[in-house]
C-alpha cells in the first residue's frame, strides 16, 4: 500500500508540473501568435483575439506536437530500422514493410494470419453484427410500452465489453467441456425433440462450413485468398465482360468498376508469383489467365485500346515475375528446376502477346487460345511432368506423414495433404471452363451472357461443394491419425463419425479450444455487444418519414416490400457507416483477443492490433512495430476516407 | 395520411383493411414483440447474471457442468476473501486514482479547447480545427508505438504518468468535437453582454459557458469514465509492476492458466466488484450516453 501511495503522489507531482508546463507553454504560444498577428499588420483587436484564441487552444496544439506529430515522425524513421529498445538503431530500409506486405518469414506469416483473421471477422462477423443490430433496432422502433428499458438493456453490453471482466465471464461460459453454453444446448437438445433437430442442424451447418473453410484453405489459414477469391474474381471479371454492352447508365458504370477491379486483381496475382516461397507458377498462370483472358476478350469485342493496356500491364508484370524467379535464393540451389516457371510464364504471356500482335481474326484467336489453355492446364494440373518442384511443400507445413510421427503436435491446422488437393483442381476447372465458355460463346448476345453467368455460378458452386468435401476428408484423415496413434483429437472431434451420418447430439462445439470454433466464438461476443450500431440504426429508422410508408400502403405494398424498398434505402447511410466502423473494429479488436486466446488458438484469433501488441511490446521490436502501426494506420485512414467520400453513393435524399 | 383519407372518401369500399390491422391480430403482434424483446434481453443480460451467480459458488460447484444460475448456498466468503487481499485493495485504489486524475485533466483541458473553437474568433482557427478533426481518423494503434518510445525515453515506464499525463493535453478529438457542438448552441448574446461588462474570455469560460454546458460535460465525463475504467491496453503496456496494477489488469491476471482448477468463483467475484461502478454510473447517466452516441456516432 505504501509503495502504491508513493507512486500516486509522484504522479500527482508530475500532473502539477504538467499543468504549469501547459500554462507557460500556452502563454508562450499565444504570445507568439499575437506577435505574428502584429507583424502581419493586424488591428489591436485581432491581435487580442489571436492571443486568447491560441491561449485556449494551446493545450491541444502542444499535446498534438508532443504526443502525435513528433512521435509519428520518429516512428516513421523507426519503421525503416530494426530498432529494439535499449540497443543501437540500424537502418534496414524497407525490409520491415516488405516482410509484412509480402508475408515473408515467421513474422510476415504471423501478420498475414492476423490480417486473414481480421478479414474473416469482417466478412463473416460484420454482416452478422449488422443483422443483429438492425434486428434489435427494428424491434425497438415499435410503438409499445417500455421500449426505453429494453433499449437500456440492449445497450448495456457495450459499456462492459471493453473491459476484461465480462469477457472472462464469456470465457467461462464458452468452456467447451462443462461451460454453460454447451451444457445448456446439450440438455435442451436431450429434452426437447424440436430443439434436438435444431441443434443437430446447427452442428451440421457449422461442420460443413468449417469443412468448406479448411478445404478452401487447403489447411493454409490464408488459403482462401489464394484459391477461392481469385476464382470468384475470375468469374466476376468474365461475367462483367460478358455483360459490358448493356445499356449505358448506372449499371454500365458499376460494371466498369468491377472490370477495373478484376484487371487490377489479375495483375496483383501476377505479382504474387514472387510472394510465394518458392516462387509459385500457380500465381503466374492464374494472373496470366485472368489478364490474358481479359485482353483477348477485349480484342474480340473490338476494344483494341483496352486490350493493349491490359496486355502491356500483364507483360510488364510477367517480366517482374521472371526477374523474381531468377533472383530468388532458391534458384541458386542445384536441384532447382526453372523449367516449370518458364513454361508457366510462357503460357501466361502467350494470350497477352496474341491479343497484341495477331490480326484480329476471331476464329483464329479462338483456336490458338484453346490450344494454349490445354497447355496451361497441363502445366498446372500435371505438375509431376515438370519435376514436381511446384508441389514441394514448404517445410513449415506438417504432412499426414509428419503428423503421424508427431501425434502431439498442435500444428494440425497448418498441415496440408502431402500431394495436390482437389480444391486447387476445382479452381483450375472453374477458371478454365469459364474462359472456354467466354471464348466459345462470344460475349455479345444476351442469351450467351446469361448462359455464361449461370454456368460460372454453377461452377463456383461446384468449387464450394468440392472444397467442402475436401475439407471433410481432410478432417477425417486427421481423425484417423488420432485414432491410430491413440492420441485425443482435440481439434476435430466434431468429425469423429462420418459426415454422412446426421450429427450426434452428444457432440459439442469446441469454442475457444479449437481453431475452427474460436473465431465464431469471438463473433458471437461481438454480436452480443453490437448495441452502439443498434443506436445508430435506431436513430436512422426514426428519421424515415412516415408519409413514405403511408403512400406505399395506398399502393398496396406489403411489409417485406416496404422494408426492402423504403426502409433499407432510407437507412443506407447508417448501414454504410456501421459497416465501415465494423471493418475498422475488426482490425482493432484487442481486448477480446487478449482475454479469449488460448495457447493453442492464439494463431486463429489474433487480430492485427493484437499482433502489433505482441510484436512491439512483448517482443520489444520497436522498428517492426512502427512499420506495422503505419500499415494499419494507412488501411484505417483509407477506410475512413472512403466512408466520408463514397457515402455520397448511398441514398441520402427523400 | 391525407392521401389515404382522400382516397377512402372517393371509394369508401375499395380500401380493405389488412387482416393484421384487426384488434386481435394487433394484440397478438404486440405479445409476439414482447416475447422477442424479452428473449433478446435474456441473451444480453445473461453473462452479467452468470457472473454474479458464479461469484457466489464454491470451487467444486464451479468446476462441474451445471445449468443453475444461483449457487446451492451463497458463498459470501468469496468476497470476504477478496477484501482481505492487499493486491485487490491496491488495484482498486489505483484504478480510482488513475481515473480521477484522467477525468480531471481531460475534462478541464477539453472544455478549454472546445471553448476556443466554439466561442472565440481567431486567425488560424479553421486550420487548427481541421487539423484536430483529421486526428479523428488516426487509429489509436498508430500512435501507440511512438508514444511508447517517447515514454520509455522519458523514463516513465512503470509509473502512472503515461496513463494520466496525456489527458491534460485535451486528448480525444471526438470529445472536443462533441463539446464544441454543444457550446455552439449557447446564445452568443451572453458572451457579448459579458464582454461589454469587461469580462475576459477566461471569465466568460468559467462563469457563463461552463455552467451552461453542464449536460455536455456530463456526457463527456461518463464516456471518459467508462473508457478509462475499462482501459486494459495502456495499463498493460506501462504499469508493468504489481504495485501499479489497475483493476483491469488485476482481473485479467487473476485468470492464469497455471492454476488448476481455475478459481472461476474468485475471478467472477473480482469481476463483479470491478463492473459495479461502471454499471451504476451507466444506469444513472444512460440518457447522456445514448444522446452522445447518436450525436457523434462514436463508442466513446
Amino acid at each position: 500500500m505504501q509503495v502504491a501511495l508513493q507512486y500516486q503522489l509522484q504522479n500527482l507531482g508530475w500532473a502539477f508540473a504538467t499543468v504549469i508546463f501547459i500554462i507557460v507553454g500556452s502563454l508562450a504560444v499565444a504570445y507568439v501568435a499575437k506577435t505574428v498577428a502584429r507583424w502581419r499588420g493586424s488591428t489591436p483587436a485581432t491581435q487580442r483575439r489571436a492571443f486568447w484564441g491560441f491561449l485556449f487552444a494551446s493545450p491541444w496544439i502542444i499535446g498534438f506536437v508532443i504526443f502525435v506529430l513528433g512521435p509519428s515522425l520518429t516512428s516513421l524513421y523507426y519503421s525503416f530500422t530494426n530498432y529494439k529498445l535499449g540497443s543501437a538503431i540500424e537502418w534496414n530500409g524497407i525490409d520491415n514493410y516488405r516482410q509484412f506486405i509480402l508475408g515473408e518469414g515467421a513474422y510476415g506469416r504471423r501478420f498475414k494470419q492476423a490480417m486473414f483473421n481480421s478479414f474473416y471477422y469482417a466478412v463473416v462477423g460484420v454482416p452478422l453484427q449488422i443483422i443483429a443490430a438492425l434486428g434489435m433496432a427494428i424491434l425497438l422502433n415499435q410503438k409499445i410500452r417500455g421500449i426505453r428499458i429494453f433499449r437500456l438493456i440492449f445497450y448495456t453490453p457495450v459499456i462492459l465489453a471493453g473491459g476484461p471482466a465480462i469477457l472472462l465471464a464469456w470465457r467461462y461460459m464458452l468452456n467447451a467441456n462443462g461451460g454453460f453454453i454447451n451444457t445448456a444446448m446439450q440438455s435442451l437438445a436431450q429434452k426437447f425433440f424440436l430443439f434436438d433437430w435444431l441443434y443437430r442442424g446447427f452442428i451440421f451447418g457449422m461442420e460443413a462450413f468449417n469443412g468448406l473453410y479448411a478445404g478452401l484453405s487447403r489447411g493454409d489459414p490464408i488459403g482462401p485468398f489464394k484459391y477461392a477469391i481469385p476464382s470468384l474474381l475470375a468469374v466476376l471479371a468474365l461475367a462483367t465482360l460478358a455483360g459490358s454492352d448493356w445499356t449505358p447508365g448506372k449499371r454500365e458504370r458499376a460494371i466498369r468498376i468491377v472490370e477495373i477491379l478484376a484487371v487490377t486483381i489479375g495483375l496483383i496475382l501476377f505479382a504474387n508469383g514472387i510472394v510465394a516461397e518458392p516462387v509459385d507458377p500457380l500465381w503466374i498462370v492464374a494472373g496470366g489467365l485472368l489478364t490474358g483472358g481479359m485482353a483477348l476478350a477485349y480484342t474480340l469485342r473490338g476494344r483494341a485500346k483496352a486490350a493493349r493496356n491490359v496486355a502491356i500491364g500483364g507483360i510488364v508484370l510477367a517480366g517482374v515475375v521472371l526477374a523474381g524467379v531468377l533472383l530468388h535464393p532458391s534458384t541458386e540451389e542445384a536441384s532447382f528446376d526453372v523449367t516449370p516457371y518458364l513454361l508457366a510464364l510462357a503460357a501466361a504471356a502467350a494470350p497477352l502477346a496474341l491479343s497484341l500482335f495477331l490480326p484480329l481474326q476471331r476464329r483464329w484467336v479462338l483456336a490458338v487460345g484453346l490450344g494454349l489453355l490445354v497447355v496451361i492446364l497441363a502445366v498446372a494440373i500435371v505438375p509431376q511432368q515438370f519435376g514436381g518442384t511446384r508441389w514441394q511443400l514448404p517445410l513449415r507445413y506438417l504432412t499426414l506423414q509428419t503428423a503421424l510421427e508427431q501425434p502431439d503436435s498442435t500444428d494440425y491446422l497448418t498441415a496440408v495433404y502431402p500431394v495436390e488437393t482437389p480444391s486447387a483442381f476445382w479452381f483450375y476447372g472453374a477458371l478454365a471452363a469459364v474462359l472456354v465458355g467466354a471464348m466459345w460463346l462470344g460475349t455479345r448476345h444476351e442469351r450467351a451472357r446469361r448462359w455464361l453467368v449461370n454456368g460460372a455460378l454453377v461452377i463456383f458452386g461446384l468449387l464450394l461443394i468440392g472444397s467442402t468435401l475436401d475439407g471433410i476428408r481432410y478432417f477425417n484423415a486427421f481423425d484417423q491419425i488420432a485414432a491410430a496413434t491413440g492420441s485425443p483429437n482435440y481439434h476435430f472431434s466434431l468429425f469423429r463419425s462420418a459426415i454422412s451420418t446426421i450429427p450426434d447430439n452428444t457432440r459439442v462445439p469446441l469454442w475457444l479450444t479449437s481453431e475452427l470454433w474460436s473465431k465464431p466464438a469471438l463473433i458471437l461476443i461481438t454480436m452480443w455487444s453490437s448495441g452502439a450500431s443498434m443506436l445508430i440504426f435506431l436513430a436512422a429508422l426514426k428519421g424515415v418519414p412516415q408519409s413514405l410508408y403511408e403512400a406505399a400502403e395506398v399502393d398496396g405494398a406489403n411489409r417485406l416490400q416496404k422494408f426492402f424498398k423504403i426502409t433499407l434505402p432510407m437507412i443506407s447511410p447508417a448501414m454504410f457507416y456501421n459497416i465501415v466502423i465494423g471493418l475498422i473494429a475488426a482490425l482493432q479488436t484487442f481486448e477480446t483477443v487478449y482475454i479469449l486466446q488460448t495457447p493453442n488458438t492464439v494463431d486463429s484469433v489474433r487480430s492485427a492490433a493484437f499482433f502489433l501488441y505482441e510484436r512491439t511490446f512483448r517482443e520489444q521490436a520497436i522498428g517492426q512495430g512502427a512499420s506495422l502501426s503505419w500499415i494499419l494506420a494507412v488501411i484505417i485512414v483509407v477506410l475512413t476516407v472512403m466512408q466520408f467520400r463514397y457515402s455520397r453513393w448511398v441514398h441520402y435524399e427523400v | 395520411m391525407d392521401v389515404a383519407r382522400r382516397y377512402s372518401q372517393d371509394k369508401p369500399v375499395a380500401v380493405n383493411v389488412p387482416r393484421w390491422r384487426s384488434p386481435v391480430w394487433q394484440h397478438l403482434r404486440t405479445a409476439l414483440i414482447y416475447a422477442v424483446l424479452l428473449a433478446a434481453s435474456a441473451f444480453f443480460l445473461f453473462p452479467m447474471a452468470w457472473m454474479g451467480g458464479t461469484s457466489l459458488k464454491t470451487i467444486e460447484e464451479v468446476g462441474q457442468p451445471q445449468l443453475n444460475l444461483l449457487p446451492m448456498s451463497p458463498q459470501w466468503q468469496n468476497y470476504a476473501k477478496l477484501f482481505q487481499e492487499e493486491q485487490f485493495y491496491r488495484a482498486y485504489a489505483n484504478s480510482i486514482f488513475v481515473t480521477a486524475v484522467v477525468l480531471f485533466g481531460t475534462v478541464t483541458s477539453i472544455s478549454l479547447v472546445a471553448f476556443s473553437f466554439a466561442r472565440l474568433e481567431w486567425p488560424g482557427k479553421r486550420i487548427v480545427f481541421a487539423l484536430m478533426l483529421s486526428t479523428l481518423m488516426l487509429p489509436a494503434q498508430a500512435t501507440l508505438v511512438p508514444q511508447y518510445v517517447l515514454f520509455f525515453n522519458l523514463g516513465w515506464i512503470r509509473t502512472f504518468n503515461p496513463i494520466t499525463i496525456p489527458g491534460f493535453f485535451a486528448g480525444g478529438a471526438a470529445l472536443v468535437f462533441l463539446l464544441r457542438q454543444f457550446m455552439m448552441g449557447i446564445p452568443k448574446e451572453l458572451d457579448e453582454a459579458a464582454m461589454i461588462d469587461g469580462a475576459n474570455p477566461l471569465q466568460i469560460w468559467w462563469h457563463i459557458i461552463m455552467p451552461l454546458s453542464r449536460p455536455a460535460i456530463a456526457t463527456v465525463t461518463v464516456f471518459l469514465f467508462v473508457g478509462q475504467w475499462n482501459n486494459l491496453i495502456n495499463p498493460l503496456l506501462y504499469l508493468q509492476k504489481a504495485e501499479l496494477y489497475t483493476m483491469p489488469i488485476y482481473v485479467a491476471q487473476k485468470h492464469n492458466l497455471q492454476e488448476s482448477p481455475i478459481p472461476w468463483n474468485d475471478i467472477m467475484a473480482a469481476s463483479v466488484l470491478f463492473v459495479i461502478p461502471v454499471l451504476v454510473v451507466f444506469l444513472l447517466t444512460q440518457r447522456y450516453f445514448i444522446e452522445g452516441i447518436t450525436l457523434t456516432g462514436t463508442k466513446g
